[in-house]
C-alpha cells in the first residue's frame, strides 16, 4: 500500500485529501481549454465554412478522405451541418455536372412536379443553383447520382453530429449523444458534459449526464473518486453501467482497495436488482403482446371449430390470404404489381403514393384483408365444408387437402419466396419506459385484439345475425324448423371466422414472413388455444390465449431457451387438458356426445 | 363383417399372391438382376410406409380415433436403431478417417465438440438392446400418453388435436441440437448393420424381404384380432361408443391397447424404413408427416386392412413419380386427393371395384337390390 | 495382360472414333441438377436450378464439353431429406450423370454422401456451410467457415467492436460456425463475457455449445431483442446471426421496432444473399452486413458481363423460371463457377470418368469468375476472394472490404488457440 503512494506530498492525511483535488482542478481547467479551443475551431479555418467543408467531401476521391474530411467538422456548431448530413443520409444530396463540366453538389427539396423535378439548393453556399440564364432551375433526383454513403461515413457523421446533439432540441438525440460520449469514458469531455448539466431541464438527459459523468469518473486515478461516482451510479442503477462496474470490480485497483470492490458490488447488485424488475415487467409485457397475437389468429378458429364444430385446417391460410392482401394493397399504394400465375400475367397499376399517404396503406389494408378471406372462407365453405358438417374428422382431412393447394397456388401466383410487406412508420418505433421496451407494433397489437375481441362480441350478441348464428349453433335442426336459413347462416358464420383470420393475417404481416406457409407456423397454436381455452368458449378463448402468451415468455425467461420453453408450454397443455378435457371455461350441455 | 364370403376368399388369395410375389420373386429376380437394386430400395421403402398406414387404420378405420401421433412413433422407433446404426459406423466415419475421433463417437457429435459418449448412449451398441427399445420406448410413450387421454375420456377431433401437439413437442425437441440425438440432421451415413455392410445389394435385399415379412405378420395378425370378439369391440366403440360404455366395457382398456398396438406397429415399420432410406431426422416427426398417412389410408380406404397397403404403395409411388415429372403440381395433386376421397369416395380405392359393379348393375337394371346396396355399407363395416 | 492390351486397343478405338469426330458431336454428356423444387427450401433452391439451366446454355453455345452437349437432368429434392438420397441414386445408378450440381442444407448433402461414395459419383456443392468435412465425392464451391465467418469478424474487430453476441437458428451449420467464431473470438483476446448469446458445457468443462438458437420458422423474437439490447447497453456491440432465410423477416422487424439500428448494434448475418432479401423489409436492414465470396456488385468485367448475360437469357430461359426482379448472388455464382471448373477438369482430364476429373480438380484449376479469380484446391475446396458488403435500400450491397484468395479451410476446430 505505502510504497504505491507518490513520492511527494505524503504522509500527512490533508496531502490525501489534497492531491485528487488538485489534479482534478488542472484536468478541469485543462479540458475547459480545449473546449474553449474546440468551439473556436471553426475560427481556424476561417476559409471554409461547414458547407464548403461538406462540398469537398462530397466531391473527395475516396472514402477514407470523405471520412476524413467530414471528422474535420467535429466541434462546429453550424445549423447547416444538420441539415445537410442528414439529407446526405437521406439520399437528398446530388450532384450536378453542368454542360461545362463542373460538378456542384446540390440539395433537392420540396414537392415534385409534373416532371418529377425538385428545387435545387447548391451545398457550398446555400442559394439555389441558377442556370445559364440566372434562373433558378429545377432538377429531377433520379437523373442525378445521389451522393453515396455507408456506415463508416454514418459513423463518422455520427461522431461530428454528438457533440452538436448536446445542445439539439431533440431529447431522444440528445440523450443518445450525452451517453455515446460517457461509455466512451474520455475525460476530456468532462467540461463539455458539466457545462451541459447546468442548463439541462429535462429530467431523462439530467439522468443521462449524471450517469455519463459517474462513468467518466471512474477512469479517475483516486479511489475516492471512483467511490463517489460508484455510490451515484448505484443510485442510477443504469443497465448500461454493468459492464463498466464488472470491470471495476475486475480491476486491480478493487483487488488493492476492498472498499472500492464492495461500493463496485453494491452498485452492480443494484443494477442487477433493476434488470430483473425490468425482465419481469417487461416479460408480462411480452407475454400480453404474444398472448394477443394468438388471440387474434385463434379468434377465427374459435368462431369456425368452437361454434360450427368444423375443424379447418386451412385456417392458417387464410390467416395467408390476409397477408397477401396486406402486400398487393401495399404494392397498389406503391408502385404497382405484376403477377404471372398460371402463364397469365395480371398487373395492377400503382398509385404512387409517398410517405404518410403511402403509409395509410395499412389502414386500407384491414378491411380489405378481412373481405378477400371471407369470400374466400366462403368459397370454402360452399365448395367442401357444407357437405361434412355431421363429419368433423372428415372435416379435418378435406380442409388439410385445401390447404395444400392453397399453398402451392401462393407459390404459383406470388412466387415461393416470402414478399415483402413494410412496417409503416407508427408501427415500427417503440416507447422506452424505465428501460422496458414497447413496440408500437406490440402496443397495437394489444389494442387491436381488444377491438376485435370487443367487435365479435357486439356482433354475436348485439345483432340479428348474431342471434342467428348463435341458434343455428346450438342446435341447427331446431332452428332450421323455426325457418331460419341455416345454410345461409353456416355461411356467413364461416365467411366471419375466415374473415377474422385474414384480418389477422393483415397484422403478422407487421411482424413476421409473408410467404406460402405462413399459415403453417401458427396452425398448432391456434388449435391449442381454441381448445384450452374450451370450445364454443369466446371468453375461454380470450384467457388461453394470454395464459398461454404468458406461459411462454415467462418460460422462455427463466429456461433462457425459446424452444424449451414452447416445449414446456405444450406439456403443460396436454396435462392441463387430463384435469380439465373441456378447457379452462366449460360449455355446459345436457347431450352425451357433447 | 358383413362382407360375403367370396369377397373375404378373394381377398386371402390375393394378398397370399402378392405375398409370394413380394416375398420371393421379387427378390429373386434383383439377385439375378432382372430388377434393381435402385428398384428394390425404393419399394421397399413403400412396404415400410404400409405398415405405417396400417397403424393409422387400425386406430382410425377400425376404433374411429384419427392419431395424427404416428408419424412420432416411426420416427422413434428409426430413431432407436439409427443409435445402433451410428454406433456401427465407428471408424469408418467421416472424422474417424480423418483421425480425429479415436473414440469412434457419432461424428455429429465430434462435430460438436463433444469428447466422450453421453451414458445414455452406450447401451445401444448392442443390437439386441436397441431393438428391445424399437418396442418398448413408443410402448411407453403410447401408454402413458394412451392412459391420461383415454382416462379423462378424450376423443373425436380432441385426441386428433392432442396428439398433433404431441408430435410437434416430439419434433421441436428433436431439432434441438442439445438433445444430442443430431439435431436437425438427425443420423445419416450408416455403414453396417449386423455385419452386412448396408451400402451393398444384399444387404439391402434382406431388409426388403425383412418389411415384407413384417407387413404380412402384422397384416395377418391383425386380421386374426379383427375376427376375435375383441375386434367387434373395436368397432363397436368407434361406432358408439357410450352404448359400448354402458353395456359394461372398459372402452378406455381397449382403446389403450389398440393405441400401443400400433404405435408399436408404426415403430417397427420406422425402424426397418431408416436403414433402407439411409437416415432419419425430425422432419419426418412432423404433424403433417402424420396426415400424409392419413391420406394414404383414406386413398386405399380406411377400415379394411388392404386399403392401406394399396393406399400407402400408390400414393408413394405417384409421389416418386410426381416428383420427377411435375414437381410443381404435386401439392395440387395430393390436396386434391384428399378432397376428392373425402368428398366422393370414402370407402377409397377398395371401394371402387364394389362401386362400379353396383353402378353397372344398376345401369343394366339387374334387380339386385342387395349389392347395390353395398358399397355405401363398406365405408362404415368392413 | 490381356485385360491391359484391350484397355489399350479400346482407348485406341475412342481415340479414332474421337478424331473422326463430326458424326459424334451431336453427343450429349448427362448432368444432373439435384435441388428442392418444391417445399419450403424451394425459396432457395429453384435459383440455382435457374442458374445452372442458365450455365448449361452458355456453355453448350460455346461448343459444349469436350464437343459434347451438357443435357441436364433435373430432379426434384422436395425438400425432404429421404427424397434427396433417392434422388441422387436414381441420378447415379439409373441415370449415370457424369456429374451432379446440387444440395443447399447440410443434411441434404449428408444423406446424398453415401450414394456418392458408394457409386463413386461426384457433387458439386455450392451453398456456404460448417465445413468438418472432406469428402473425396464432393467438390466443395462453397464457402467454408474462414470464407465468411472469420473474415466478417476480423472486420468487426477492426472497426472497434468489443461485444459480439452469437445467434443462430438451431442447426448443424449455426452451431459449428458459432463454435469456431468463438474458439476465433477468444484467440482475439476477446473475453469471454464479451460474447453473448450463452453457453453449454459438458461435465468435463468443454464448451459444447456457444450463442442463442431458435428452431426454423421461428416467430417471436421480443424476448431475444430485449437480451440483445441490454447486453449492448454500455459497449460497442455487434449481432452475428447465423439465422436462417425465413426467420430474418421477424427478427428484423422486431430489431428496428426496439430501437436498435445498424449504427448502434449493425448485426451481420451470413445467410442473407441478394437472393433472399427479395423476401426481405429492406427499410429495416439498411447499413446491415453482409459476407460473402460475390456480390452482384462487385466490380470489374467478369462480373458484369455475367450479369448482364444472365438478364439476356431469362426471356429465353424455359417456362417456370421467374422471369421478373431477378438478381445474382453467392450460390449462385458458385453454381456457375463450379460447371466451369468441372469442364475445365474434364477437358484437361480428356474424360469424364470421377477418378481422372477428381484429380485434374485437385491438381488446382483456375476459373476468372464473376466473383474474382478461384482456383481448386487439393481438398476439393476453392480458393477465393471474400467480400464484405452493407446491404442498400434496393437490395444490393455497398463493398466495405475485399480480402483475396482466401483459402478454403475446412477443418478449423480447435485451430485458434
Amino acid at each position: 500500500m505505502l510504497k504505491k503512494r507518490p513520492p511527494l506530498l505524503l504522509g500527512t492525511p490533508l496531502a490525501f485529501i489534497a492531491w485528487p483535488l488538485i489534479m482534478n482542478f488542472f484536468y478541469r481547467a485543462l479540458c475547459r481549454l480545449a473546449w474553449l479551443a474546440l468551439l473556436t475551431g471553426a475560427s481556424v479555418h476561417a476559409a471554409d465554412t461547414p458547407r464548403q467543408i461538406i462540398t469537398k467531401a462530397i466531391l473527395a476521391e475516396s472514402d477514407d478522405a470523405r471520412i476524413a474530411t467530414i471528422g474535420s467538422l467535429v466541434g462546429q456548431g453550424d445549423e447547416s451541418i444538420k441539415i445537410l448530413l442528414a439529407a446526405w443520409k437521406e439520399d437528398a444530396l446530388f450532384v450536378y455536372t453542368a454542360p461545362d463540366g463542373t460538378r456542384t453538389p446540390v440539395q433537392l427539396t420540396g414537392e415534385k412536379d409534373a416532371k418529377e423535378a425538385q428545387e435545387a439548393w447548391r451545398v457550398d453556399d446555400g442559394q439555389p443553383l441558377k442556370d445559364a440564364g440566372g434562373q433558378p432551375s429545377r432538377l429531377v433526383g433520379s437523373a442525378l447520382t445521389a451522393v453515396e454513403h455507408d456506415s463508416n461515413l454514418r459513423r463518422a457523421m455520427k461522431a461530428v453530429l454528438d457533440l452538436l446533439d448536446l445542445s439539439t432540441t431533440d431529447l431522444e438525440k440528445r440523450v443518445r449523444a450525452i451517453q455515446t460520449i460517457g461509455f466512451a469514458q474520455n475525460p476530456d469531455k468532462i467540461a463539455a458534459l458539466e457545462a451541459r448539466s447546468k442548463l439541462e431541464t429535462a429530467p431523462k438527459a439530467k439522468l443521462a449526464l449524471r450517469e455519463a459523468l459517474a462513468l467518466i469518473a471512474l477512469k479517475d486515478q483516486s479511489d475516492d473518486v471512483k467511490i463517489a461516482a460508484l455510490v451515484e451510479l448505484k443510485e442510477l442503477h443504469t443497465i448500461s453501467s454493468t459492464d463498466f462496474l464488472k470491470a471495476t470490480i475486475a480491476s486491480p485497483e478493487a483487488a488493492a482497495n476492498p472498499k472500492l470492490a464492495q461500493a463496485a458490488r453494491s452498485a452492480l447488485s443494484a443494477v442487477d436488482n433493476h434488470i430483473s424488475w425490468v425482465n419481469f415487467f417487461g416479460t408480462i409485457f411480452r407475454g400480453l403482446s404474444l398472448g394477443s397475437i394468438l388471440l387474434v389468429v385463434a379468434l377465427g378458429l374459435a368462431i369456425t371449430f368452437g361454434l360450427m364444430g368444423v375443424i379447418n385446417m386451412a385456417h392458417g391460410e387464410m390467416i395467408a390470404v390476409g397477408a397477401y392482401t396486406t402486400y398487393v394493397v401495399q404494392n397498389i399504394f406503391g408502385t404497382g404489381l405484376a403477377l404471372s400465375p398460371f402463364g397469365m400475367s395480371i398487373s395492377f397499376p400503382g398509385f404512387h403514393a409517398t410517405g404518410w399517404a403511402y403509409e395509410s396503406y395499412f389502414i386500407f389494408a384491414l378491411p380489405l384483408s378481412f373481405l378477400t378471406a371471407a369470400i374466400a372462407g366462403i368459397a370454402m365453405e360452399r365448395t367442401v365444408i357444407q357437405w361434412l358438417y355431421r363429419r368433423p374428422l372428415e372435416s379435418l382431412l378435406a380442409t388439410w387437402g385445401v390447404s395444400l393447394v392453397l399453398q402451392q397456388f401462393f407459390r404459383r401466383v406470388f412466387g415461393s419466396n416470402n414478399v415483402q410487406v413494410s412496417s409503416p412508420s407508427y408501427l415500427s418505433d417503440n416507447w422506452t419506459f424505465n428501460d422496458i421496451i414497447f413496440g408500437w407494433n406490440r402496443v397495437f397489437v394489444i389494442g387491436f385484439a381488444i377491438a376485435i375481441v370487443f367487435g365479435v362480441w357486439l356482433v354475436l350478441t348485439r345483432t340479428s345475425l348474431g342471434l342467428l348464428i348463435r341458434a343455428v349453433m346450438q342446435n341447427r335442426n331446431m332452428a332450421s324448423c323455426m325457418g331460419v336459413r341455416t345454410e345461409r347462416v353456416n355461411m356467413l358464420t364461416f365467411g366471419l371466422g375466415s374473415g377474422l383470420a385474414g384480418l389477422a393475417g393483415a397484422f403478422l404481416s407487421q411482424i413476421g414472413n409473408v410467404g406460402p406457409s405462413l399459415g403453417q407456423n401458427y396452425i398448432v397454436d391456434c388449435f391449442m388455444t381454441v381448445v384450452v381455452g374450451g370450445v364454443g368458449n369466446l371468453p375461454g378463448t380470450v384467457v388461453s390465449a394470454f395464459g398461454i402468451g404468458l406461459a411462454d415468455q415467462s418460460l422462455q425467461q427463466i429456461l433462457l431457451n425459446p424452444v424449451l420453453g414452447k416445449i414446456t408450454v405444450l406439456i403443460a397443455i396436454i396435462l392441463f387438458l387430463q384435469w380439465r378435457p373441456a378447457g379452462i371455461f366449460v360449455t355446459k350441455s345436457r347431450s352425451l356426445e357433447g | 363383417m358383413s362382407a360375403p364370403a367370396s369377397t373375404r376368399r378373394i381377398e386371402i388369395i390375393a394378398v397370399a399372391i402378392a405375398a409370394i410375389l413380394v416375398i420371393v420373386v421379387l427378390p429373386l429376380l434383383n439377385a439375378h438382376g432382372f430388377i434393381s437394386n435402385f428398384t428394390i430400395n425404393l419399394w421397399g421403402k413403400y412396404l415400410c410406409f404400409a405398415l405405417l398406414a396400417i397403424s393409422v387404420d387400425l386406430l382410425w378405420g377400425y376404433t374411429g380415433l384419427l392419431s395424427l401421433g404416428q408419424a412420432m412413433f416411426f420416427s422413434i422407433g428409426g430413431y432407436m436403431l439409427g443409435m445402433h446404426l451410428m454406433l456401427m459406423i465407428g471408424e469408418l466415419g467421416v472424422y474417424a478417417q480423418a483421425g480425429k475421433n479415436p473414440l469412434g463417437l457419432p461424428d455429429f457429435m465430434v462435430f460438436l465438440g463433444h469428447t466422450f459418449l453421453p451414458a445414455f448412449w452406450r447401451p445401444f451398441y448392442s443390437f439386441g438392446f436397441s431393438a428391445l427399445m424399437v418396442l418398448l420406448l413408443p410402448g411407453v410413450i403410447a401408454l402413458v400418453f394412451g392412459f391420461l387421454a383415454f382416462r379423462s375420456r378424450i376423443k373425436g377431433v380432441y385426441f386428433s388435436i392432442l396428439t398433433q401437439a404431441l408430435t410437434y413437442g416430439g419434433s421441436l425437441m428433436f431439432f434441438r441440437n442439445d438433445m444430442l440425438m443430431g439435431g436437425n440432421n438427425g443420423f445419416t451415413d450408416f455403414k453396417l448393420l449386423l455385419g452386412g455392410d448396408l451400402r451393398n445389394a444384399v444387404p439391402q435385399r434382406n431388409l426388403f424381404i425383412a418389411s415384407a415379412v413384417a407387413l404380412l405378420l402384422v397384416y395377418v395378425g391383425c386380421r386374426l384380432l379383427n375376427h376375435t370378439k375383441f375386434g367387434l369391440v373395436q368397432r363397436a366403440i368407434r361406432d358408439g361408443e357410450n352404448r359400448v360404455l354402458f353395456s359394461g366395457y372398459a372402452a378406455a382398456s381397449f382403446k389403450l391397447f389398440i393405441f400401443v398396438l400400433s404405435a408399436l406397429i408404426a415403430s417397427v415399420g420406422g425402424a426397418l424404413y431408416v436403414p433402407q432410406v439411409g437416415g432419419i431426422n425430425p422432419s419426418v416427426m412432423t404433424p403433417e408427416k402424420s396426415l400424409e398417412a392419413v391420406v394414404w389410408v383414406a386413398v386405399g380406404g380406411r377400415g379394411t386392412l388392404v386399403g392401406p397397403i394399396i393406399g400407402a404403395i400408390s400414393v408413394n409411388a405417384l409421389r416418386s413419380w410426381a416428383t420427377r415429372s411435375i414437381p410443381d403440381l404435386w401439392p395440387f395433386l395430393l390436396g386434391g386427393m384428399f378432397i376428392i376421397v373425402v368428398l366422393f369416395l370414402p370407402g377409397g380405392l377398395i371401394s371402387l371395384p364394389g362401386r362400379v359393379s353396383g353402378w353397372w348393375k344398376r345401369r343394366t337394371a339387374v334387380v339386385a337390390v342387395e349389392s347395390a346396396e353395398k358399397p355405401a355399407v363398406v365405408t362404415t363395416t368392413p | 495382360m490381356i485385360n491391359k492390351i484391350t484397355k489399350i486397343l479400346s482407348v485406341g478405338a475412342v481415340a479414332l472414333a474421337a478424331s473422326f469426330g463430326s458424326a459424334r458431336a451431336a453427343d450429349t454428356v448427362k448432368v444432373g441438377v439435384l435441388h428442392s423444387l418444391s417445399g419450403t427450401m424451394a425459396i432457395s433452391e429453384v435459383s440455382l436450378r435457374d442458374i445452372l439451366l442458365f450455365t448449361a446454355d452458355e456453355i453448350n453455345a460455346k461448343g459444349g464439353v469436350m464437343g459434347k452437349k451438357i443435357e441436364l437432368v433435373i430432379v426434384d429434392g422436395a425438400s425432404d431429406w429421404p427424397t434427396f438420397a433417392e434422388k441422387a441414386k436414381q441420378l447415379t445408378e439409373q441415370d449415370k450423370v457424369a456429374v451432379t450440381f446440387g444440395c443447399w442444407t447440410s443434411v441434404s448433402r449428408k444423406y446424398v454422401l453415401p450414394v456418392l461414395e458408394k457409386n463413386n459419383a461426384l457433387l458439386f456443392y455450392p451453398v456456404q456451410y460448417e465445413g468438418e468435412e472432406e469428402s473425396q465425392n464432393v467438390f466443395y464451391t462453397a464457402e467454408a467457415v474462414n470464407q465468411q465467418a472469420t473474415p466478417a469478424v476480423d472486420y468487426l474487430l477492426k472497426q472497434g467492436y468489443t461485444k459480439f453476441y452469437l445467434l443462430g437458428t438451431d442447426y448443424v451449420y449455426p452451431q459449428t460456425t458459432n463454435l469456431v467464431l468463438l474458439e476465433y473470438l477468444l484467440s482475439k483476446k476477446v473475453p469471454l463475457a464479451n460474447i453473448g448469446g450463452g453457453f453449454k458445457k459438458d461435465d468435463k468443462g468443454v464448451i459444447t455449445n456457444a450463442g442463442k438458437y431458435t428452431p426454423f420458422s421461428h416467430t417471436d423474437y421480443q424476448q431475444i431483442i430485449a437480451e440483445i439490447k441490454q447486453f449492448s447497453a454500455g459497449g460497442k456491440t455487434a449481432v452475428i446471426s447465423t439465422l436462417n432465410g425465413d426467420t430474418n423477416v421477424p427478427f428484423f422487424k422486431e430489431y428496428a421496432a426496439a430501437g436498435l439500428t445498424a449504427e448502434t448494434v449493425p448485426v451481420v448475418s451470413f445467410s442473407i444473399s441478394e437472393d433472399e432479401f427479395r423476401g426481405l423489409p429492406a427499410k429495416q436492414l439498411v447499413g446491415q452486413l453482409g459476407s460473402w465470396t460475390y456480390f452482384q456488385s462487385v466490380p470489374g468485367k467478369a462480373n458484369a458481363d455475367f450479369v448482364a448475360n444472365f438478364k439476356k437469357w431469362l426471356p429465353t430461359s424455359p417456362a417456370g423460371v421467374v422471369k421478373e426482379g431477378r438478381v445474382t448472388c453467392s450460390p449462385m455464382v458458385l453454381s456457375y463457377e463450379g460447371m466451369y471448373l468441372w469442364k475445365a477438369a474434364v477437358e484437361k482430364a480428356g474424360s469424364f470418368e470421377v477418378d481422372k476429373v477428381r484429380a485434374a480438380l485437385k491438381s488446382g484449376l483456375s476459373f476468372e469468375g464473376p466473383g474474382g479469380k478461384v482456383t481448386s484446391q487439393p481438398n476439393m475446396h476453392m480458393t477465393k476472394t471474400v467480400y464484405i458488403g452493407e446491404t442498400k435500400a434496393d437490395g444490393q450491397f455497398k463493398i466495405l472490404s475485399t480480402i483475396p484468395n482466401v483459402v478454403g479451410e475446412p477443418w478449423l476446430k480447435g485451430k485458434f488457440k
